[in-house]
């Protein structure tokens, strides 16, 4: 799998307790049934593949959404913490 | 990925000429693999499938054992769902073992109980595999949902230890921590991943095929091409197309689609289904498990069984899970999608499937599962009042950890604030051993319980008074034990407390709890009745673990009345121990310290040590002080009649430091003055004797022990005086035994002043005590030898009695007068060199192990947690190839890992 994680943002201990805005890439283009997953996150298509992003409390939450991912037999290309606006 | 993909499309271009296919024989159809078959077949010793969702792993694992037919020798394991409950997996584990042809002659059952140790499991399992002269197989599937992290560690222990007939073949979602670098070294980790499990264009040809679909070569290309061999997407866009008018339309629109393989395929399919069909499937996919009764309740139609039915033959990602075809799952991957497409087209629907489920689960016996519907629907209430109901039926069964899984499934904020919710959550925390969690949950439970409405405040007193005991069991203040064990019994008598058939269990567990606090406040003659009714109705109502620990509490009674009673039901408790397999239970521990002390007091040094150790060990691993203290009491008084007065000293400080209000603590300090007295410590026990209140000095057992201190100053006048109050039943003594030990010292200190006469008779009333039991502990603390020669050759009832004493006492003072078990086996097996060497905090752990320190306190020496300091023990057994303490330290030692003993051998 073509996971690029930022570990450094993703698993650092550093600043994981706050909420973060995330931006996290699926392969391939998930319709109205697979977007209903993902509530909390704004589903966005780019170059044939998709990018949810939204605000995650914390690393549960971005946790949460991983396993989601996981279960639908989705593959997750890319995890990316974006710096604060 | 690109790769795969061309992979896959290139090789299905070499086959797109061929023409249709045939159709498979008999449904369902599974496509032969023959690769992947053989590379489970050769297994090494750990073979791991780990792909995502839908990769069809399940379905390779099956075909395999049947078509090498190995049914026979292939123990199927699927996890449950989110499972959290170690005890929960370990028995089904054992339980698929079992089913096996090897493993039903070699594995013993364990049956559920509280507080069972799962590590004990392991071992026990490890010791019934290790005679396995035949290949068995271990598969456990979904090995993801495990989730306790303390269940993978002892799956990896069992691993590295298993016989090499032993395989495992783990099936996972995702790569799981497990400790295999060794393994993989060593050539004996196979792996299956993802791309190992795509079909192939021949594979999924055949797939196809076998559901009735011919394909011409361009249409498959598509399929092969877009779902990338993946057997969800095949079997999905199998499903779609059996019986399609125009498949070639078909993939046009597929390969024109953006949409993901699986959320087209499923639109396709569902859009295929009858109405009914798929309103079943979309309303019961909420269910972890589905029979036709609920698939009718959900789905508000009929039938729903031969629909389930119909769809698993036609392979439709439902699959049966008992024999009779009764209950079905979904596959996980299309369960999820399902949901998805049930919350977006009926988001309505969902909370009140739940609700319907969980009426439905809980009134056919799945509380559990009721439960989690119950919070799924957030009805709180509804979650509270059924675990409530059935806290103590999933207490007996062992499944606190699932309860404490349950409990988290509540909001924080609506935990405490629901009394009968917190009430349970102060049970949870007890039994999880969080005491003062338990306790705040207690008070807020306490405060509230008023607000509980009428129909519930029967069950809230239940939990209350049951956490109420717990916690007071903890203090060790006895008369408040029974106290609230007498408000147990009172509130599971009254009929609105209980659920219907937990009354009986409850009044089992309260008899037992009140039994033992009236033993131990002096009330035997009530403890008595009260056990054996709880050991009755315990057997009548077929609760095991119950009837144990009743048992062991009875056993206990007879330790201060008749020995050989002791001796004989705390035997019946091990064996009732030993064929559950709760060797490992606190319980156990009790057991193992009775008998032991009986065989102390009966003078058998040897065969008390290594129940003593036993009980040592059980106790080392838990946080129950009154139980360590116990253990230390029995240890002082085995080494005190070996001679080896330090150590008894030692086992006797060890064990005030722990006492507390404990009953024991007034003889306690007695054993401590003859310890001292033994070492010839006299300062000393003037400093232990100063601290006691006149009341206390004037008991009995005192004043025995101020004439064990005058004797050992060589003034028999003074023993006599402090004996006297004793005689004349002024000071009384808690236990009639010490009596006899009164009559020996009189005996000696007549004899000291000149009056053989006086002796003799006194000597003969300590022999009268004695001889019924066989108690010969006193005789062995006061060596008289002489004394007992002279009265063999006067006229004496006991002459047997005293050849047995001279006979303990002639032998080779604190050497233990036969060679223990221990010393006679030798340590043949034992390895000259580890295999694994010791971890350097294994060393820092290994360095205590000769100390009392549990490991608790082993766990504050270092600065660690206590489940560090077990993690280490269990290690450094393993490491050593011991079972026990002692035995590790035997075996450190030779090794050279730890100093020799200091004691003498």
């Amino acid at each position: 799998m073509l996971v690029a994680m930022t570990t450094d943002d993703v698993a650092g201990a550093r600043g994981a307790a706050q909420p973060g805005l995330y931006e996290i890439w699926v392969r391939g283009h998930l319709g109205e049934l697979m977007q209903s997953a993902f509530p909390a996150l704004q589903v966005q298509t780019r170059r044939g593949d998709t990018v949810l992003t939204g605000v995650l409390t914390d690393r549960a939450a971005l946790h949460g959404v991983l396993a989601e991912i996981e279960a639908l037999g989705l593959e997750l290309l890319e995890v990316r913490r974006l710096p604060p606006r | 990925m690109t790769t795969v993909n061309e992979r896959v499309v290139g090789a299905a271009d070499t086959v797109a000429g061929q023409p249709t296919f045939r159709r498979g024989p008999a449904r369902p159809t599974v496509v032969p693999r023959p690769g992947l078959w053989e590379r489970l077949g050769q297994s090494t010793r750990v073979t791991m499938v780990s792909a995502p969702p839908g990769s069809g792993k399940t379905v390779l694992l099956r075909s395999w054992i049947s078509a090498a037919g190995v049914t026979e020798r292939a123990a199927w394991v699927p996890v449950a769902r989110d499972e959290h409950d170690p005890q929960r997996f370990w028995l089904s584990v054992l339980a698929g073992l079992r089913q096996t042809s090897a493993g039903s002659a070699l594995v013993r059952t364990v049956t559920a109980a509280p507080d069972l140790d799962e590590w004990s499991i392991v071992e026990r399992l490890l010791t019934d595999l290790a005679s396995l002269d035949q290949r068995l197989w271990l598969v456990i599937d979904d090995l993801h949902e495990l989730r306790s992290e303390q269940a993978r560690r002892q799956l990896e222990l069992l691993i590295l230890r298993a016989p090499a007939e032993l395989r495992f073949v783990l099936a996972t979602r995702h790569d799981v921590r497990l400790g295999l670098h060794r393994l993989r070294l060593e050539g004996e980790l196979t792996e299956i991943r993802a791309d190992d499990l795509r079909f192939s264009p021949a594979e999924a040809r055949e797939l196809l095929a076998g559901a009735g679909v011919e394909l011409t070569g361009p249409v498959l290309t598509v399929l092969l091409g877009r779902t990338e061999g993946w057997a969800a997407g095949l079997r999905l866009a199998a499903l779609s197309l059996a019986g399609h008018p125009d498949p070639q339309r078909f993939a046009v629109e597929f390969s024109g689609s953006e949409r993901t393989v699986a959320e087209y395929l499923l639109a396709e399919v569902l859009d295929r289904q009858s109405v009914q069909v798929r309103r079943l499937l979309l309303r019961t996919s909420v269910l972890e498990r589905v029979n036709g009764e609920l698939a009718d309740l959900l789905s508000g139609g009929s039938g729903g069984e031969a629909v389930l039915q119909d769809l698993e033959e036609a392979n439709a990602f439902v699959v049966s899970l008992d024999p009779a075809r009764s209950w079905f799952r979904y596959h996980h991957l299309f369960a999820g999608l399902l949901q998805l497409e049930l919350r977006r087209t009926e988001p309505g629907e969902v909370t009140k499937l739940h609700e319907l489920a969980a009426g439905w689960l809980a009134g056919h016996g799945y509380p559990v599962e009721a439960i989690r519907h119950a919070q799924a629907a957030r009805d709180w209430r509804l979650a509270t009042t059924l675990l409530a109901d059935h806290w103590p039926g999933l207490h007996v069964s062992g499944q606190d950890a699932t309860v404490h899984a349950l409990m988290a499934g509540f909001p924080v904020g609506v935990r405490a604030g629901d009394a009968e919710l917190a009430a349970l959550a102060a049970v949870d925390q007890l039994a999880a051993g969080s005491l003062q969690a338990g306790e705040r949950y207690l008070e807020l439970a306490e405060r509230e319980a008023a607000s509980v409405p009428a129909g519930r405040r029967g069950q809230t007193q239940v939990l209350l008074a049951v956490a109420r005991l717990h916690l007071v069991g903890q203090g060790g203040d006895q008369r408040a034990r029974a106290e609230e064990a007498r408000r147990l019994l009172a509130v599971a008598e009254t009929s609105e407390a209980a659920q219907p058939g937990w009354a009986e269990e409850l009044r089992a567990y309260a008899l037992v709890q009140l039994g033992d606090a009236e033993t131990w406040t002096g009330r035997v003659d009530l403890a008595e009745p009260h056990l054996e009714q709880a050991m009755a109705l315990a057997r009548r109502i077929g609760r095991p673990y119950l009837e144990f620990t009743a048992l062991t509490f009875r056993a206990e009674i007879e330790l201060n009345r008749r020995l050989p009673r002791a001796e004989e039901l705390s035997r019946q408790a091990v064996e009732l121990a030993e064929r559950h397999g709760w060797t490992e239970d606190l319980f156990m521990g009790f057991a193992s310290m009775t008998l032991g002390s009986a065989l102390t007091w009966q003078g058998r040094l040897d065969e008390a040590e290594d129940w003593v150790q036993r009980a040592e060990f059980t106790f080392r691993a838990e946080s129950n002080p009154a139980a360590a203290m116990g253990g230390y009491y029995v240890r002082g008084q085995l080494e005190l009649a070996r001679g080896r007065g330090a150590d008894a000293l030692a086992a006797f400080r060890a064990a005030e430091r722990l006492a507390g209000p404990h009953p024991l603590a007034r003889p306690l300090r007695a054993w401590l003055v003859y310890a001292l007295a033994s070492l010839g410590e006299a300062g000393q026990v003037e400093h232990v004797l100063a601290g006691l209140s006149d009341r206390d000095r004037g008991r009995g057992e005192m004043r025995i022990a101020d004439a064990v201190l005058a004797l050992a100053r060589d003034d028999p006048r003074a023993a006599t005086m402090a004996l006297a109050p004793v005689f004349d039943d002024s000071a009384r003594v808690g236990w009639r035994s010490w009596l006899a030990e009164a009559f020996l010292l009189e005996a000696v200190a007549r004899d000291a002043l000149g009056d053989p006469g006086a002796a003799g008779r006194a000597l003969e009333q300590a022999l009268d005590l004695a001889e019924p039991d066989g108690t010969l502990m006193w005789f062995l603390l006061h060596p008289a030898s002489g004394l007992l020669e002279r009265q063999a050759r006067q006229r004496t009832a006991h002459a047997a009695l005293i050849a047995e004493i001279l006979d303990l006492l002639g032998g080779p003072r604190g050497n233990g007068r036969r060679a223990s078990t221990r010393e006679r086996d030798g340590l043949g097996g034992l390895p000259t060199r580890l295999m694994e060497p010791l971890s350097t905090s294994e060393l820092r752990v290994l360095r205590y192990l000769p100390t009392h320190l549990s490991a608790p306190e082993i766990a504050g020496e270092l600065s660690v947690s206590t489940s560090t300091v077990k993690t280490h023990m269990r290690n450094l057994y393993a490491k050593l190839g011991a079972h026990r303490r002692a035995e590790a330290i035997e075996r450190a030692r030779a090794l050279g890992l730890l100093a020799p003993s200091a004691r003498p051998r």
